[in-house]
C-alpha cells in the first residue's frame, strides 16, 4: 500500500486564495440590476395580539414596490423540527399574535433603504398587549401566561411545554441506594449569540418561473426545502446558489423570515430583492443559543465509580419550538457518551417563553451539559479524595461499548485522550500547586482544570444523505460536484484532498463546484457534524468509481491487467515497467472513442447509519443517534486576579479522537476557534435581556473575544482509525464538540486557582469576587 | 411629499479618490460612508460590511496609508485622498507575501474578517517590519475574528516578518 500523499497532510485551503485576495463572493457581494431593498417590520412587544395591520399608507409611498403581511402567505408554518410529534409552529409572518420582540409582522420592498425604512414606519399595526413570561421555570407553572399550548403528550400539570424528552435505564433508585456518596447540584448558563461576522443577508430574484436565491446559510438544500414549502413552489422552481459564507456557528440553519420575505417580495414585484439584517436586528430579534438549567444527582461508590445519575434539564426555548426540543434530546446524548452510567433517569423540558426563537449553536447544548457534569464530577472527586484524572479514567467509556440506544463506541479513544492530556499538560504536577503565587505580593493565582466530551459525527436529519460526482476533463484534470458548503470549516479542501488521493491528481488539478441546488447533488449541509465522514465518503466513492473506469480503459489500451497498474501524477503506469504509461488525457480520449463516448464520470453517495430508517425519537431517545462518536479530553489553565476577580485563559490543551485527521492544520484551526469560543462563553459573552428586550445589541456592549483575549492552544490527536485507498473510512467530529471541554476545564481551573466553585456561566469578575468573599467569611467563622 | 424629501436631502458632491492607484471621481451625498463608495460605487467588494457601525473591523481600509473603519468614515472627508483596499495586496493576480503567510498559517477560515485584518496588518508592518506580540495585538485590536481564535493570524504576521514562525500548511 502506497503512502498517502494528500490525506493526512496539512494542505493549504482550497478557498484560501479567493479569501485573502478579496475575490471570494459572499451573498452581500452579489449585485443584480434593479435590485430593491427589503426591510422587515418587527414586533415592538414581547407578547401581544395583533388586532389590525394596515399597510395601505406604506404602499402609497412613492418608491415602495411591494408590502407583504401574513395575508400574502399561503399559511404554511415552518420549524427547525417538522415531525408528526413536533409539527411546525412558526409563521413566516405573524398572523394573529406576536410572541417575542422582533417577531416578523410585515415586509416592504422599495427602491432604496431610506424609502423602505420610511415605509415600515407607515404600516399601522394595532396590538392588544398580553402579559409576557421570560423565565422558563415561571413559564412552566400553571397560571403563567400561555404562549402556545402545552404539548398534548405531556400529561403533567404544566403550561408552555414545547416538548419533553424522557428516558431511563437500569434502576436509578437501586443505584442510589447502593451508593456510598450522593451529591446534587444545579447549573445555569447565559444567553449567548453566534457572532458570525457576516450578517444575515438574502438576495432573491424571481424570474417568472424560477426563484433564484443567494443567502448566507449552512446548507443550501435545507433552505431550498423550507423556502419551497412556505412559498408553495415545487423544489425544482427554487434554486439556491452558492456563495461563500462568513461564519455561521449554528445561527444560519433552518428558515429565517427575511429569506421568505425577500423571495415573496421578489415574486410580487418581479425584481430582485435584497434584505440585510443589521447588527442590532441580529442581536435583538434573531435566534441565539438556548439557556439550560441543569439539575444533576449522582450516586457513586467510594472509588468514584458512578452508580446512578438523575438529570432534570429545563430549556428556555423562546417563542417557538425551534431547536429547543432537539437540545433536550441532545443533552441526553452528551450525558451518556463519555462515562458509563449503569442507571440513569433523564428528563428534559423545552419551555416556551417570550424570548426570541432559539437556534442551535456550535456544540448544540454540549458545552452547557459538560460544564455541569464535569464540575459536578470534580466536586464528587474532591469529596472522595480522588484526583480529577483518576475519577474520569474510572468512569470513561472504552472501545466497543454498546450504549443503551444500541449505538456503539467503536474504536473509542477516550481513555487515551484523558491519559494524554493529563501528561501533556502535566496536570497532576500543577493541580492544587498553583494557588500560592510565585511572587507573594502578586494577586494572580493559577489554576488547572479538565473537561471531557463526546460528540456525534453525523446523524440523520434531512436531507440525510450526500451525493458527489467526480468527472474527468479531457486534459486529465478533475471537476468535483458536491452540495457541501464551506462555511469556513474547510469542506472544500478536505474533499479535494480525498479526490487527489484517490485519483493521484494534484490539488490544483481539481476544480470544485459546490452547494448549488440546481447543479450539484444533494448534501447534508454544514450543520450536523458529518461533512468529512458523510460527504467525504461519498466523495471517496465517486473518485474510486472514476478511478475504476480509468484503470479499465488503461488496462485495455496498454494490454496490462488492472492489478498491475498504478496511478500517479494524472497518469496510469505499468507497475512492472514504469516507463509504460498513459496520461489521463489519453485515457479520456480512449474512453470516449472505445466506450461509447464515456467521459469518465464517477458517482458516490453516503448516508450515515444506512440501515436505520430515520432519526431517533426526540421524545424517548429510542433509535440510533450516530455511528461515530468523537471523544476528547481538554485541559484549561487559567489565571485569576483575586483583587479584581478578572480571570483569563492562559492555555488550553486539547487531545481528541477524531478517528484520523484528514488535514491536521485545518483541525488546529477548528480547535483554536473553539478554544476562543469557549473562553468567550466562560468570561465575557452574554446577551442581556429585560422583559424580552435586548439591552446590549451591538459588539461594543456584547463583548466577544478580541485578539487581546487570545489564549495559547495546543492540540494532539489520538488516532483510532485509518484511511485506505478505495475503502470506506471513519472520521469523527472536530468542528463543534471541542468548546465543551475547555468551558468545563475553565470552571474547574477557577476552582483550582481560588477555591471558588461557580455553577453559573459566565464566570464574571463579580461572581468570582463574591465567591472569594464568601470563602473569607467562612474562614473567619471557622477561626472564630 | 417627494419635493419635501428632495429638499431635505443635502446636495451630492463630486469627490476624487485614488483607490488602489486609480483615480476615481464619484458623486456622493454627504451622509454616504467610504465603505459604500468602495463597495457600491466603485464596485470593489473585497472590503466587507460586518456591522456598519464601527465595531468589527471587517471594513478596514487604508486612508492615506492609515487604517480606518470605512463604514464610519464619511466619503466626503476622503476627497483628494488615497485609499488602499484588500484588492491592492495582490499584483497581476499574484498574492503578496502577507496574503501567502495567511494561507501558510491557515489564518483565514470563513474569510469574512480577512480583508480587514490584512489591511490592519499591512499598516502595522509598513511602519514596523518586526512587530512584537503586544504590538501585533494593539494593531489588530479593532478587528473581530470569530473563527480562528486569532492564533493563526498572529503566526502569519510573525511568519511574514521573519520572526521564526514556520508555515503550518503546505
Ligand atoms: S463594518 Fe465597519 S467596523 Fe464593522
Ligand atoms: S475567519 Fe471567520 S471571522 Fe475571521
Amino acid at each position: 500500500m502506497s503512502k498517502l500523499k494528500y490525506v493526512g497532510q496539512s494542505l493549504k485551503r482550497k478557498d484560501g486564495p479567493d479569501k485573502v485576495s478579496g475575490r471570494a463572493v459572499y451573498t452581500q457581494d452579489i449585485k443584480l440590476p434593479g435590485t430593491l431593498i427589503g426591510r422587515v417590520l418587527r414586533s415592538p412587544h414581547p407578547h401581544a395580539r395583533i388586532l389590525k395591520i394596515d399597510p395601505s399608507k406604506a404602499l402609497a409611498l412613492p418608491g415602495v414596490k411591494g408590502v407583504i403581511t401574513a395575508k400574502d402567505t399561503i399559511g404554511v408554518k415552518h420549524g427547525f423540527v417538522e415531525t408528526p410529534r413536533y409539527p411546525a409552529d412558526q409563521d413566516v409572518l405573524a398572523i394573529d399574535k406576536v410572541t417575542h420582540v422582533g417577531e416578523e409582522i410585515a415586509a416592504v420592498a422599495a427602491i432604496d433603504d431610506i424609502t423602505a425604512q420610511r415605509a415600515l414606519e407607515l404600516i399601522e399595526v394595532e396590538y392588544e398587549i398580553l402579559p409576557g413570561v421570560f423565565d422558563a421555570e415561571t413559564a412552566m407553572q400553571p397560571g403563567a401566561p400561555e404562549i402556545r399550548p402545552t404539548h398534548p403528550k405531556v400529561k403533567e400539570d404544566l403550561v408552555n411545554i414545547a416538548g419533553k424528552t424522557e428516558t431511563e435505564w437500569g434502576d436509578v433508585e437501586k443505584g442510589f441506594a447502593e451508593a456510598d456518596y450522593i451529591r446534587e447540584d444545579r447549573f445555569e448558563n447565559q444567553l449567548r449569540t453566534h457572532g458570525y461576522l457576516e450578517p444575515q443577508v438574502t438576495l432573491a430574484h424571481w424570474e417568472g418561473d424560477k426563484l433564484n436565491v443567494w443567502t448566507s446559510s449552512m446548507g443550501t438544500f435545507i433552505k431550498r426545502a423550507k423556502l419551497s414549502r412556505t412559498l408553495g413552489l415545487p423544489y425544482s422552481q427554487v434554486r439556491i446558489h452558492k456563495t461563500y459564507v462568513g461564519g455561521t456557528f449554528g445561527g444560519k440553519i433552518d428558515l429565517y423570515s427575511h429569506e421568505y420575505c425577500a423571495a415573496r417580495l421578489s415574486m410580487l414585484t418581479g425584481r430582485p430583492v435584497r434584505i440585510t439584517a443589521n447588527r442590532e436586528e441580529i442581536f435583538s430579534a434573531y435566534r441565539h443559543s438556548q439557556t439550560l438549567t441543569i439539575e444533576i444527582k449522582t450516586g457513586v461508590r467510594k472509588d468514584g465509580t458512578i452508580l446512578a445519575q438523575r438529570f432534570r434539564i429545563i430549556n428556555n426555548a423562546g417563542a417557538h419550538r425551534g431547536s429547543g426540543v432537539v437540545v433536550i434530546f441532545l443533552a441526553w446524548g452528551f450525558i451518556m457518551g463519555p462515562y458509563r452510567i449503569p442507571n440513569l433517569k433523564y428528563e428534559g423540558y423545552a419551555v416556551y417563553t417570550n424570548h426570541t426563537t432559539r437556534a442551535p449553536q456550535r456544540g448544540h447544548g454540549a458545552p452547557k451539559v459538560r460544564f455541569a457534569v464535569e464540575s459536578h464530577l470534580d466536586m464528587i472527586a474532591e469529596h472522595l479524595g480522588i484526583d480529577p484524572i483518576t475519577i474520569r479514567l474510572k468512569n470513561a467509556r472504552g472501545p466497543w461499548e454498546q450504549l443503551p440506544n444500541n449505538d456503539n463506541t467503536h474504536e473509542a479513544g477516550l481513555i487515551d485522550c484523558i491519559k494524554m492530556v493529563s501528561q501533556k499538560s502535566a496536570f497532576l504536577d500543577k493541580w492544587r500547586q498553583a494557588r500560592p503565587p510565585a511572587d507573594p505580593e502578586s494577586p494572580l493565582r493559577r489554576g488547572i482544570g479538565i473537561g471531557v466530551t463526546s460528540y456525534m459525527s453525523g446523524t440523520l436529519i434531512y436531507p440525510n444523505g450526500s451525493g458527489v460526482i467526480v468527472k474527468l476533463n479531457d486534459d486529465g484534470s478533475v471537476i468535483v460536484l458536491t452540495g457541501a458548503l464551506d462555511v469556513g470549516q474547510g469542506a472544500e479542501t478536505v474533499l479535494c484532498q480525498i479526490v487527489a488521493e484517490e485519483l493521484a491528481v494534484g490539488m490544483d488539478d481539481i476544480k470544485l463546484i459546490t452547494s448549488d441546488t440546481d447543479t450539484t447533488p444533494q448534501d447534508i449541509g454544514a450543520w450536523i457534524s458529518g461533512m468529512t465522514y458523510v460527504t467525504g465518503n461519498a466523495t471517496r466513492q465517486a473518485a474510486t468509481h472514476a478511478r475504476e473506469k480509468i484503470l479499465k480503459v488503461a488496462s485495455e489500451e496498454m494490454g496490462v491487467p488492472e492489478e498491475d497498474l498504478g496511478i500517479e501524477d494524472k497518469s496510469v503506469f505499468n507497475l512492472h515497467d514504469p516507463q509504460q504509461r498513459m496520461s489521463y488525457a489519453q485515457v479520456f480520449s480512449a474512453s470516449v472513442a472505445k466506450h461509447r463516448g464515456d467521459t469518465i464520470i464517477g458517482e458516490g453517495f453516503w448516508r450515515t447509519m444506512r440501515d436505520e430508517p430515520t432519526h431517533p425519537s426526540l421524545a424517548t431517545t429510542k433509535g440510533r443517534w450516530t455511528e461515530n462518536y468523537a471523544f476528547s479530553a481538554q485541559v484549561a489553565e487559567v489565571e485569576v486576579d483575586i483583587e479584581t476577580g478578572e480571570a483569563r485563559l492562559i492555555k488550553a490543551y486539547t487531545v481528541h479522537d477524531c478517528g484520523f485527521p484528514v488535514n491536521p492544520g485545518l483541525i488546529k484551526g477548528q480547535v483554536d476557534g473553539q478554544v476562543s469560543m469557549a473562553l468567550g462563553q466562560a468570561f465575557m459573552e452574554e446577551v442581556m435581556t429585560k422583559n424580552g428586550y435586548t439591552l446590549n445589541p451591538n459588539w461594543l456592549d456584547y463583548r466577544m473575544p478580541l485578539i487581546h483575549n487570545m489564549a495559547g492552544s495546543e492540540d494532539f490527536e489520538v488516532i483510532t482509525e485509518q484511511y485506505r485507498i478505495g475503502q470506506p473510512y471513519r472520521t469523527k467530529e472536530v468542528g463543534e464538540g471541542l468548546v465543551s471541554g475547555v468551558l468545563a476545564g475553565i470552571a474547574n481551573a477557577i476552582y483550582d486557582a481560588t477555591g471558588v466553585r461557580l455553577t453559573s456561566a459566565p464566570f464574571t469578575p463579580e461572581k468570582i469576587l463574591a465567591g472569594l468573599r464568601k470563602l473569607e467569611r467562612e474562614k473567619a467563622r471557622e477561626l472564630a | 411629499m417627494r419635493d419635501a424629501t428632495a429638499k431635505a436631502r443635502p446636495a451630492p458632491r463630486l469627490i476624487t479618490l485614488t483607490i488602489n492607484g486609480e483615480v476615481r471621481e464619484v458623486m456622493v451625498r454627504p451622509r454616504i460612508m467610504l465603505l459604500e463608495v468602495i463597495r457600491d460605487h466603485v464596485g470593489l467588494t473585497g472590503t466587507k460590511d460586518g456591522c456598519e457601525s464601527g465595531t468589527c473591523g471587517a471594513c478596514t481600509v487604508l486612508l492615506n496609508g492609515k487604517p480606518v473603519l470605512s463604514c464610519i468614515t464619511l466619503a466626503v472627508e476622503c476627497d483628494g485622498k488615497t485609499v488602499e483596499t484588500v484588492e491592492s495586496l495582490s499584483e497581476g493576480g499574484k498574492l503578496g507575501d502577507l496574503q501567502e503567510a495567511f494561507l501558510d498559517q491557515g489564518a483565514t477560515q470563513c474569510g469574512f474578517c480577512t480583508p480587514g485584518i490584512l489591511m490592519s496588518a499591512k499598516a502595522l508592518l509598513k511602519n514596523n517590519p518586526k512587530p512584537s506580540l503586544p504590538e501585533i495585538k494593539k494593531a489588530l485590536e479593532g478587528n473581530l475574528c470569530r473563527c480562528t481564535g486569532y492564533n493563526a493570524i498572529v503566526d502569519a504576521i510573525l511568519q511574514v516578518s521573519d520572526q521564526g514562525v514556520a508555515p503550518l500548511m503546505k
